[in-house]
């Protein structure tokens, strides 16, 4: 890649996409969803794209008629030369929202749940099955710890700990990689609100290589953990040079002196990992189901709706009213977070029972950030906002519908009414 | 003005419509090609797209008030041109004897003709089918390429490029015989009077059964 | 004589006001048609994302377990390994910091 990047670190992946000058008509169908602009080139001229704008998130991949972009980045070749290594571990972390995708590239109906058959395809190709299901659950657990500090923090003066600062409300989710790189990069002052709390890829990342070493028996070393992801702007995330915490552990535990390893070695979008059971000759649509027994792959309700635009926020308050109130929830479904609309709010009162005090929490969430996220970070910036919590998904529909899932040719990720957009220039 | 019997084929309203057709489809087809082959820089090929569009939309408006305005015309055209016979077919068999008087410079017999020659009607057909095929496909392609499945956009634009070439390639033909026979080119360009004998040598049908005599002063 | 002069004209055409509706209709119902199918699509370029959406919830509706706290192998995690949430081991394995990329980086 010979550009000039200004915005990526040493050891990133700038431009995990780019755009084939020989298909793209000019339509501007790629702008009209794309968060940050990113877009180069006037209607009617071919497009590029400027990767210092660039999330990485692949909804102009998506998105296009006529398939222009394209993915730098493919892993799958690499991936199978592991497999082939007797001496590594291959380690699949898959997301929520593959198994409710990867059918479709074996002819099953769009959004078939096939877990039972991905668990299946991935013994038979020889990868360790680690449900990233699981580490939402972590992640929940670590986020909203976290969440109900700084809320107790705002509301009681409650400290941490370890001492250490606290961060501000309202606090953002940081799960969804192209959110992070738009703070990053457009509002750098947002920073202090994001959730301190990894993305679930790599927590599992780090969680493979230090505990999984353990359960597996096998050394960290010799872990190769591949994410399996239905975004394409993981691959960019993977690739982030400080995730090595496992290495950084490892070492100072085990007084090593190895060569560094990332905690997520590559990620495989869905579109990929069905290439490649197709190249090792796996159809996942005639597999049968199958259960794993280890516990990376024991998951709650909670962490598999992280796939779904309000789910990361539904699991968040299953999990915060049960440790804030010490009682569970009645009805765990909390609709009003659900749905295709830009920007949802919800109100939850409940008691705390530390302080014995009633609290309001008002909670956001966000997806599509490309139509949806101005107004709200636009009150954050300015001090006015009325949320404490807010999540926020760069996909219209949340990761279901991410850069890297099967291409549906019947679809569009436009989720606002219908309405004509006259290009000019 | 040679002869004194004239014939009014082509009324004011035909000419104008199809005076703002020429001015609005050669810079869509010229721009077309050039949109397909992409051969300017950036700022070009946004030049390039106004055009298009802009011409588009006088392509559009020209068909539409036609429609209104010369409604009569309309109806006429189309059953004229939608209508075959066994006749048609032997006319391409010998390709309207052109090929003959243009490279041999020899006239043969050829089925007689209406109005519109065989050839004229196929053209007439590709137009009016191509044409609509062309402004709703382009329309779609412009404002709505973002809403629609990209699947669907993606075979809107194969039509759009399919009816394009077609219309294109054929124009080419219909220009070169239409200036071959400056009579005609006279009546569609100047005055829409073609004379009275050069009507009944090539349209005799036309001559036979739908000119009827008026009498002016 | 005029150069306008004609002696011929075509006969006019009569339509009667049943067939110009009749053409009408036809000319409306192949322009009605086209739109009604574009439209039908264009409602539903998001059913995609609905069915994936629809069968995620479904496997939450599935599961045995639907909190994150009760999820017993997160538990053994913490308990063999984790400590608790925001532990010092924590901090160092699961979060992480941000960068400001519109300084300069290396």
């Amino acid at each position: 890649m010979n550009v000039t990047a200004k915005t990526y670190q040493k050891g990133e992946i700038p431009g995990v996409i780019a755009i084939d000058a020989s298909e793209c008509k000019g339509c501007d169908a790629c702008k009209r969803h794309c968060p940050t602009g990113a877009i180069q080139g006037m209607f009617g001229s071919t497009h590029s794209i400027d990767v210092d704008l660039c999330l990485s998130c692949g909804q102009c991949l998506i998105n296009c008629p006529f398939g222009a972009p394209y993915e730098t980045s493919d892993a799958v070749d690499a991936v199978m030369d592991k497999l082939k290594d007797k001496g590594t571990t291959v380690v699949g972390i898959i997301a929520p929202a593959v198994r409710v995708a990867i059918g479709e590239e074996f002819g099953m109906p769009v959004g078939s749940l096939v877990t039972g058959k991905l668990y299946s395809a991935m013994k038979k190709a020889g990868i360790e099955i680690f449900d990233n299901n699981f580490t939402a659950d972590l992640t929940i657990m670590e986020e909203g710890s976290e969440f109900i500090l700084r809320a107790r923090h705002a509301v009681f003066g409650e400290k941490g700990e370890n001492g250490e600062p606290i961060g501000p409300l309202p606090q953002f989710t940081s799960c969804c990689p192209a959110w992070v790189r738009f703070v990053e990069t457009q509002c750098p002052s947002l920073i202090p609100h994001l959730s301190s709390a990894k993305s679930p890829q790599q927590m599992a990342g780090s969680v493979a290589k230090t505990y999984g070493a353990k359960v597996w028996g096998k050394p960290a070393e010799k872990i190769y953990a591949v994410g399996i992801m239905p975004c394409t702007a993981k691959k960019f995330e993977a690739s982030r040079p400080e995730f090595k915490s496992a290495y950084e552990y490892q070492e100072h535990t085990n007084k090593t002196h190895n060569e560094s390893y990332p905690d997520v070695d590559v990620v495989l979008t869905t579109r990929d990992l069905a290439r490649l059971f197709k190249k090792m000759k796996i159809d996942l649509a005639k597999e049968q189901d199958y259960t794993p027994e280890i516990l990376f792959a024991e998951y709650s309700g909670a962490g598999t709706i992280f796939g779904n635009t309000g789910g990361v926020m539904e699991a968040a308050v299953r999990t915060a009213y049960a440790v804030i109130t010490g009682n569970e929830l009645t009805d765990v479904e909390f609709k009003p977070v659900r749905g295709l609309k830009g920007v949802k709010s919800a109100s939850v009162t409940l008691k705390d029972s530390k302080y014995n005090k009633e609290v309001t929490v008002n909670l956001a969430v966000v997806h599509g950030i490309a139509r949806n996220l101005k107004p709200v970070i636009d009150q954050v910036l300015a001090g006015t906002s009325p949320y404490h919590f807010i999540e926020v998904m760069n996909c219209p529909g949340g990761c279901i519908n991410g850069g890297g899932q099967p291409i549906q040719k019947t679809g569009s990720s436009w989720v606002d009414a219908i309405r004509p957009w006259f290009a000019w220039k | 003005m040679h002869s004194e019997n004239m014939i009014l084929k082509h009324p004011l309203s035909v000419r104008i419509f199809h005076y703002l057709l020429v001015i609005s489809f050669i810079p869509l087809a010229l721009t077309g090609l050039i949109l397909f082959f992409k051969p300017f820089s950036e700022g070009a090929m946004n030049l390039t797209m106004r055009i298009h569009i802009a011409a588009g939309i006088l392509l559009t408006f020209d068909a539409l008030s036609f429609f209104i305005i010369g409604y009569k015309r309309v109806v006429l055209f189309l059953s004229r041109v939608f209508s075959v016979s066994g006749n048609d077919f032997k006319w391409f068999a010998v390709l309207g004897g052109y090929p003959q008087k243009l490279l041999l410079h020899k006239k043969i017999p050829v089925p007689p003709m209406g109005k519109y020659n065989s050839g004229q009607k196929l053209f007439g057909v590709c137009v009016f089918i191509g044409g609509v095929i062309l402004i709703f496909t382009g329309l779609a392609l412009w404002a709505f390429p973002h809403n629609l499945p990209h699947g669907t956009v993606a075979l809107l634009g194969y039509l759009h490029t399919i009816a394009a070439w077609t219309l294109t390639l054929f124009l080419c033909v219909h220009v070169f015989l239409g200036i071959y026979m400056f009579d005609d080119f006279k009546a569609m360009f100047l005055h829409g009077k073609i004379p009275y004998e050069e009507a009944q040598e090539m349209a005799p049908l036309w001559v036979e059964k739908e000119i009827i005599a008026i009498n002016k002063k | 004589m005029s150069n306008q002069d004609y002696q011929y004209i075509e006969n006019p055409l009569h339509v009667t006001r049943r067939e110009f509706i009749t053409i009408t209709g036809i000319v409306a119902a192949f322009m009605a048609l086209p739109a009604i199918w574009i439209r039908s699509l264009a409602s539903s370029n998001n059913d995609y994302i609905k069915a994936r959406t629809k069968n995620l919830y479904m496997d939450d509706v599935k599961s045995k377990i639907r909190v994150s706290h009760a999820n017993k192998s997160v538990a053994r995690y913490y308990k063999e390994f984790g400590v608790k949430p925001l532990s010092h081991l924590s901090e160092e394995l699961l979060h992480t910091k941000y960068i400001n990329r519109t300084k300069a980086l290396s």
